[in-house]
C-alpha cells in the first residue's frame, strides 16, 4: 500500500492523534483486557444483547487497533496478534463514524464498570474528533457544528430573535406580576449574577427562561443576560472537536468579563455544566478564574438563605429523579438536585439504579442531533423505559435538556404514562411570591389573548385536532381543522388563517411538504406555522428544506400551557 | 464597530467585528460547498434575513467548484449581492493554493460586477478548519495586491466574529499586508 492509494483523510487523522494521545487515553488505549465486564454497564448492550458491536470494548477498539498500528511497539512487532490495523480507504472512515456517532452516547458507565480503570467515552470522543477534523461526520452534527461556530450558539438562533423572546417573556412577566423589574436585564453591567442558558430554551422552551426569571425577580436578585456569548452549552463536548469547545468557552469567558459579572450561572444544562464548568478552560488552555455554578445550586441556595419562599404542597403528584451522565458521572452534581426535589416536592421516589450507575437517557453524546441513528437510540432505551416504569412515577425531573428531548422521546416510544420536568419548573411552580401578582390568573384575561384570531389545526389523529381546537377555542380563538396535507393547503389559502399548528407525520403528503408548500406559495409565505409533532426525528423534514426556518416546534404529548404560550409568543411576534 | 483602517492608494481596507450576514455592506463573501447550497450557519442567517431568493438564484447557478466564485444577490438583507466562494474544507490539501484561488475569484466577480464596497470573513477557519492565521496573512495580502492595482473598489471589510479572529487580522494588517 503505498501513501497515495490512502485517502488524505486518514493521512490527516494520522498526523492529528499523536496530540490527543494524552495519558488518560493511552492508559484506556493499552489497558483493556477484554474482560467484559463493561458490556452490562452500557444500555445499548443491554437492550441489544445479541450485537457484539454494541460492546464498549469493540467501539473503542476502533481506536486501539489505530494506536497499536502507529505507535505501539507490540503493533510493529506483531501487529496480526494484537489486532493492529489503520484505516485506508473513505468507506472505513464512514464505517468508524457509524460506530463512534451511532453506537455510544459517551455516557461513561462503563467507565466506572472496568476494573483497568479505561475510560471508552474518553476513547470514543477522540474518535469522534478525528474524524469531525477531516469532515466525517452524521448531517447533523454538521449542521450544528456550522452553527455553533458561524452564528455562536448551536441552534443558530440570531441575536435578533434571541432579544425578541427575551423582550417577550420580559412583557409577559412585567405583565404577570405588574412590576416593572420583573423584565430580563440584558447586558447590564456589574450584576451579581450573569445568566446564561440553552438555545433550546429560548427557541422550543421559553418556560423555562421565564421561570428563572421569575426565581431571580422572587430573590430580588441583580442578574442580567448577555447579548452574546449567552448559549452555555457546547457541540465541542459531542463532536470531539476542542478548538471549537474552547472557543465557545471563550465566548462566555470574555462576555462575562466584559459585563464584570461576579457569579456565571448556567441554566440546567448536562453538557454546558460540563463544558463550561469543567473541560472549557482545558479547551481554551485558559485559567478559570472566575466563579460559576450551575442554577441548581443557585436554586438550592436562594431556599437555604431564606430568598425565596417555596411551597412544597403545589407539587404533589410523584416525582423520580434522572442523574444526567454529564452533571453526574462528569461533574459530582448527585445531592443538590435531590436536596432541592426534596423542598420543592412532597412525593419523591429513587428511580434505581442512581447517581453514578443511572442509565443514560440515550439523547447524550448529540444523539438528538442525529436522525439516522433513531431506531437504534430508541431501541437502546429499552432498559432506561423499564427502569422509568418501575418508579411509578407520574413525572421524571431532570437537570438537562438533552435528557428533557431523550426522556420525552422514550415516553411516548415506550407509551409510558409520565411527563419530563426540570427544576426550574417545580421550584417556580412551588414559588411563593411574598409580593402577590395583581394580575389575576383567571380564565378570562388569557382568552381575550387569542380572541379575534383564526386557527388552522392540521393533525391526522382526530384526539389531537379536538384537544388543539378546545385549547384554543376555550381562550377565544376560532379554529378551522384539516386532517391531512391537501385539505390543510386548501383551507389555509382559503380561510386566511393567523396562525398553523402542523403534524409532520400524515399519510399522504406530509407535514413537511405542507410546510414547504407554505413557505414556497406567495400568497402563504408569512403564514406563521408551529409544528406540533409526536416524532422528533422528522425535524429533518422541515430544517433540511432550504426555506425559512417555523415559527414555533413543539413535541408531543404538549399540555395546554405549552401550546397556549407558544401560539401567543407566535402570534405577538408575527403582527 | 470600526478598530483598524488602513489606506491602499485610493481605496481603504477596513477591520471591523460583527456578524458578516447582518453588516451594512454592499456586498460580502460567503464560504459555500461545491453543491451550491446554503446549510447552515451563515447559511441559514442569510435565508432568515434575506428570504429565499438567493437560495433560488444558487439553485439556478448550480454549482461552485472548489476555488471558484459565484454572485447573487442578497434579497432582503442589508447587502446587495453575496459572492459565494468555494474556499479549501477540513484539512484538504493545498489549502494555501485554494484559498488564494477563491480570494482571486471573488475579487474578479467583484470588479465585474462594479462592486465599491466588499467585506470578507475568515474563509472556512471556524467549522471548515482552515488554519485561522494562515488565512488571515493569505486574505490580507491578496486583497492588499489587488488593491496596489486598477480597481474599482473603494473599500474592503474584513469582518471578525469573534477576539479569536479578530487578533490575527488586526496583526496581518499592522503588519503591512
Ligand atoms: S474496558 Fe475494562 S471492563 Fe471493559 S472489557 Fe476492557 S478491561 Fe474489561
Ligand atoms: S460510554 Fe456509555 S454508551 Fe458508550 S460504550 Fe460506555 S456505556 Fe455504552
Amino acid at each position: 500500500m503505498t501513501k497515495k492509494d490512502v485517502s488524505w483523510k486518514v493521512q490527516k487523522m494520522m498526523e492529528l492523534l499523536p496530540p490527543k494521545l494524552s495519558r488518560q487515553v493511552v492508559l484506556s488505549l493499552v489497558s483493556c483486557v477484554h474482560c467484559g465486564m463493561c458490556n452490562e454497564a452500557c444500555h445499548y448492550v443491554k437492550s441489544i444483547p445479541d450485537d457484539p458491536k454494541m460492546t464498549p470494548s469493540y467501539k473503542a477498539d476502533q481506536l486501539r487497533k489505530i494506536f497499536k498500528a502507529n505507535h505501539d511497539w507490540t503493533g510493529r512487532v506483531a501487529p496480526k496478534w494484537v489486532g493492529a490495523k489503520t484505516p485506508i480507504t473513505e468507506e472505513d472512515l464512514e464505517e468508524l463514524k457509524d460506530i463512534a456517532f451511532g453506537t455510544c452516547t459517551n455516557c461513561r458507565r462503563c467507565t466506572y464498570n472496568c476494573p483497568m480503570g479505561v475510560d471508552t467515552a474518553t476513547v470514543n470522543r477522540v474518535m469522534r474528533g478525528l474524524l469531525t477534523r477531516v469532515g466525517v461526520m452524521p448531517e447533523g452534527v454538521w449542521a450544528v457544528s456550522k452553527d455553533s461556530w458561524e452564528i455562536g450558539n448551536q441552534m443558530g438562533v440570531l441575536m435578533e430573535d434571541y432579544q425578541e423572546t427575551l423582550e417577550w417573556i420580559s412583557e409577559e412577566l412585567v405583565d404577570e406580576l405588574g412590576d416593572e423589574k420583573a423584565a430580563i436585564p440584558i447586558d447590564k453591567k456589574n450584576a451579581n449574577i450573569v445568566y446564561t442558558v440553552n438555545p433550546r430554551e429560548v427557541k422550543y422552551d421559553p418556560r423555562t427562561i421565564t421561570n428563572a426569571a421569575m426565581i431571580f425577580y422572587a430573590a430580588g436578585e441583580d442578574w442580567t443576560m448577555p447579548s452574546f456569548g449567552w448559549d452555555q452549552t457546547n457541540f465541542g463536548l459531542f463532536s470531539g472537536d476542542d478548538v471549537m469547545g474552547g472557543n465557545i468557552y471563550k465566548h462566555l469567558e470574555e462576555k462575562f468579563k466584559e459585563l464584570s459579572g461576579n457569579l456565571l450561572v448556567i441554566s440546567e444544562c448536562g453538557h454546558g455544566y460540563r463544558s463550561t464548568r469543567c473541560e472549557g478552560p482545558n479547551w481554551s488552555a485558559t485559567p478559570q478564574d472566575f466563579r460559576m455554578e450551575s442554577s441548581v445550586t443557585t436554586m438550592l441556595r436562594y431556599i437555604k438563605e431564606g430568598k425565596i419562599k417555596v411551597d412544597k404542597t403545589k407539587n404533589t403528584e410523584k416525582v423520580t429523579f434522572h442523574d444526567s451522565c454529564n452533571n453526574a458521572r462528569s461533574c459530582g452534581l448527585y445531592e443538590e438536585p435531590r436536596e432541592l426535589l426534596e423542598l420543592v416536592t412532597t412525593d419523591f421516589q429513587e428511580m434505581y439504579p442512581n447517581r453514578q450507575e443511572n442509565y443514560c437517557c440515550t439523547g447524550g453524546g448529540g444523539a438528538m442531533s442525529m436522525a439516522e441513528y433513531t431506531p437504534r437510540r430508541l431501541k437502546s432505551g429499552k432498559i432506561k423505559a423499564e427502569q422509568l416504569a418501575a418508579t411509578g412515577a407520574k413525572i421524571v425531573v431532570t437537570s438537562c435538556h438533552n435528557c428533557v428531548d431523550g426522556l420525552g422521546d422514550l415516553i411516548k416510544h415506550y407509551k409510558l404514562d409520565m411527563e419530563v420536568k426540570q427544576l426550574v419548573d417545580l421550584v417556580a411552580e412551588a414559588l411563593v411570591m411574598e409580593k402577590p401578582a395583581e394580575v389575576p390568573e383567571e380564565k378570562p384575561a388569557e382568552a381575550a389573548t387569542l380572541a379575534g384570531y383564526k386557527i388552522l389545526v392540521v393533525d391526522d389523529e382526530p384526539d389531537m385536532r379536538t384537544f388543539l381546537s378546545t385549547v384554543f377555542e376555550d381562550n377565544g380563538a376560532s379554529v378551522i381543522e384539516a386532517a391531512d396535507g391537501e385539505q390543510a393547503l386548501t383551507l389555509a389559502k382559503s380561510e386566511k388563517p393567523s396562525l398553523v399548528t402542523l403534524d409532520l407525520s400524515m399519510p399522504g403528503k406530509d407535514g413537511g411538504e405542507v410546510y414547504a408548500s407554505i413557505r414556497q406559495d406567495p400568497q402563504l409565505a408569512k403564514l406563521p406555522v408551529c409544528i406540533v409533532t409526536g416524532r422528533p426525528e422528522l425535524r429533518k423534514l422541515i430544517y433540511d428544506r432550504d426555506v425559512p426556518r417555523p415559527e414555533g416546534y413543539l413535541d408531543k404529548p404538549v399540555s395546554e400551557k405549552d401550546i397556549l404560550v407558544n401560539a401567543r409568543k407566535i402570534l405577538d411576534l408575527s403582527e | 464597530m470600526t478598530m483598524v483602517e488602513k489606506k491602499i492608494n485610493n481605496s481603504k481596507v477596513r477591520l471591523v467585528r460583527g456578524d458578516i450576514t447582518d453588516i451594512d455592506v454592499e456586498a460580502f463573501i460567503y464560504d459555500i460547498t461545491a453543491d451550491a447550497k446554503l446549510g447552515t450557519g451563515y447559511g441559514s442567517a442569510i435565508m432568515a434575513r434575506g428570504g429565499k431568493t438567493v437560495q433560488e438564484e444558487l439553485d439556478a447557478i448550480g454549482t461552485c467548484p472548489t476555488g471558484e466564485a459565484i454572485i447573487t444577490g442578497a434579497g432582503k438583507m442589508k447587502a446587495k449581492h453575496i459572492i459565494h466562494v468555494n474556499g479549501p474544507k477540513f484539512h484538504e490539501p493545498d489549502q494555501e493554493g485554494k484559498l488564494r484561488s477563491a480570494i482571486t475569484a471573488a475579487l474578479k466577480r467583484a470588479e465585474e460586477n462594479q462592486i465599491k464596497q466588499l467585506a470578507f470573513p475568515p474563509i472556512g477557519t471556524g467549522f471548515y478548519q482552515v488554519d485561522l492565521q494562515l488565512c488571515t496573512r493569505v486574505l490580507v495580502d491578496a486583497v492588499s495586491e489587488h488593491l496596489k492595482g486598477t480597481t474599482g473598489l473603494d473599500e474592503v471589510l474584513f469582518v471578525a466574529l469573534d477576539t479569536r479572529e479578530f487578533k490575527p487580522f488586526e496583526a496581518h494588517i499592522g503588519q503591512g499586508g
